[in-house]
């Protein structure tokens, strides 16, 4: 059944950046449509590929195709999350959160100058869920008012979006936020060994090189520092996996179409969470980049839904 | 003849190779190269002044040159500082006790050479030198009672205490591998158990009171153990002597 869904899907062209870049696709009937696939040469400027939802598109591509799915969902991307996800992606968030525990209460340093608070780096951060959350967090429970977060995101509509939110937060106007428009994969701009937790939410699926964004979260982290990252995984029951999958590739890409009048971005959604690798391979990734990978290194969330996957690097990087 | 003896070296011998009991990893669980083990070795040291809290593995992370954050490389938080304080007294045990055997014979159970110290005298001592080792953090030893009962503690905190109990057995060098086996470790995990919750609350000086209460639990069991004996051995007898009088009635049996 799967199989059935991904080629169809696979045929779909997805977006309109690519349409654009096509001619306009002659009229295709059942019968020649086989006969057109095999006439189609393959793309030649393509030296290096990746998938972008079930597609293979080239490298350079893949930026730009995310670019414009990100665009066009950035204003309805709360709404949207709510109904795909029933609600959860907050409790989600939530326990991403608190499991990270982010911020150190002042009465713990032994002298008011030791007191610094956390620099947080948010990845793909845009709508700034995780960073209000993690400021949220360390305000309340520790009394923490040091601790910063730095959202980044490549894409400025979902930062335009973020930059609106925060000024319902008290941390708006604040110096304890801040926006960055930057590629994960090279965070030039951010010195080396100068970040306390690196998260990202939602957001290392999409990125081209996974391998090349770990190392450079690796480069950033300060020695001690976290990298933690909450993701889609691979649901671990197979009676459950059979209704996840109706429910992700049947009715989010509908709800897509009729919320979000977009159903191709949420097409993507959905085939780019099945190409992500399962919990145990992208463990492999994380430890490859060098990290320490705490106990088994990654936690369910609903079955495996979404996993939290964390590593520390070392002090001595050997 | 022979074999008891035989027997008896090739336990001397592997108890010498492993030192722990042999139902156990050979391999600490806590390797000292691990971070993890840096960070919780420098936060049981803030133990007696700031608890079994996170606080204490905040600076435990600190004191080891991690940072804050690094806390995250214990997905159990506190409670793997309670496994760690719990783990490393019960490994401590067979270095610090000393059960009155000359170097290295392993011998005599019970009888032999003047006055050797019994198995129950072995565990005694034993428990009671584990009780003493909590002495650093007990006033704080509730907080560490209170997350060990926490229902997804239950499981880890029942294994360490497994783990305990058959770690005093084995020192003790008993060696049964009958169904005492179980009653034994069973007893002894849950008389252990009590007396550290009685410990909590000790106001006497130098665990005075706890050394007493050991001791009536043992007592007990001694009691205890000793009438289901004799119980059995009544009710054998009686149901052997049933069976013969009914068969010198002439009932084929």
């Amino acid at each position: 059944m799967n199989n059935s869904i991904s080629r169809l899907a696979g045929r779909r062209r997805l977006l309109q950046t690519g349409r654009l870049l096509r001619t306009r696709e002659p009229y295709r009937c059942f019968s020649c449509a086989a006969r057109y696939a095999q006439q189609t040469p393959p793309r030649s400027d393509a030296s290096k590929t990746t998938h972008f939802g079930f597609e293979t598109v080239a490298e350079s591509m893949k930026e730009s195709k995310v670019g414009a799915v990100f665009s066009s969902v950035a204003t309805s991307y709360d709404t949207m999350n709510d109904l795909m996800s029933l609600g959860i992606h907050r409790l989600w968030k939530d326990a991403f959160v608190r499991s990270l525990n982010p911020g150190t209460n002042p009465l713990t340093a032994s002298s008011p100058s030791e007191i610094t608070g956390w620099n947080i780096l948010d990845i793909a951060g845009g709508t700034g869920d995780i960073a209000f959350r993690m400021l949220d967090h360390a305000t309340n429970i520790h009394n923490d008012t040091t601790t910063r977060v730095t959202v980044s995101d490549i894409n400025p509509d979902m930062l335009a979006e973020g930059r609106k939110r925060a000024l319902q937060t008290p941390y708006g106007r604040s110096s304890r936020l801040d926006f960055l428009e930057a590629n994960s994969e090279r965070l030039d701009m951010i010195p080396s060994n100068s970040v306390d937790l690196y998260t990202v939410a939602f957001g290392i699926r999409n990125f081209t090189d996974k391998a090349r964004a770990l190392d450079e979260a690796f480069r950033v982290l300060k020695p001690g520092g976290v990298f933690a990252c909450l993701e889609f995984s691979k649901v671990t029951n197979p009676a459950f996996e059979a209704v996840y999958k109706r429910w992700s590739f049947g009715a989010i890409p509908l709800i897509g179409q009729l919320v979000a009048g977009d159903r191709d971005s949420y097409q993507y959604l959905v085939e780019s969470i099945e190409k992500f690798p399962t919990q145990e391979e992208w463990r492999e990734m994380i430890q490859q980049a060098g990290f320490l990978i705490p106990e088994n290194g990654w936690e369910n969330l609903t079955g495996g839904i979404a996993a939290i996957h964390k590593g520390v690097k070392p002090l001595k990087s050997s | 003849m022979v074999q008891p003896s035989l027997l008896r070296q090739t336990t001397t011998g592997l108890r010498k190779a492993t030192t722990t009991s042999p139902a156990h990893p050979q391999t600490p669980p806590y390797p000292p190269s691990q971070p993890s083990t840096a960070i919780l070795a420098a936060a049981l040291s803030q133990v007696p002044t700031h608890g079994f809290t996170s606080t204490s593995l905040t600076l435990g992370a600190r004191a080891a040159g991690y940072l804050d954050v690094s806390t995250q490389l214990l997905p159990r938080g506190v409670f793997e500082l309670v496994l760690f304080h719990l783990a490393t007294r019960r490994l401590a045990l067979k270095d610090e006790v000393d059960l009155g055997e000359g170097e290295g014979e392993g011998e005599g159970e019970g009888e032999g050479e003047g006055k050797k110290m019994g198995v129950g005298a072995k565990v005694r001592r034993l428990a009671l030198a584990r009780l003493r080792a909590n002495a650093p953090v007990i006033h704080r030893y509730q907080e560490a009672l209170a997350l060990m009962s926490l229902a997804g503690n239950i499981p880890a905190s029942l294994k360490e205490l497994a783990a305990l109990s058959d770690e005093i057995w084995f020192l003790a060098s008993d060696t049964s591998v009958d169904t005492s086996w179980y009653t034994k470790r069973g007893s002894l995990a849950s008389i252990y158990a009590a007396c550290e919750v009685y410990q909590s609350q000790d106001q006497s000086t130098d665990f005075k009171d706890t050394e007493r209460f050991l001791d009536a639990r043992l007592e007990d069991l001694r009691v205890v153990g000793g009438s289901i004996s004799d119980v059995g051995q009544w009710m054998g007898y009686t149901a052997g002597s049933v069976v013969n009088v009914l068969r010198s009635k002439g009932v084929r049996i």
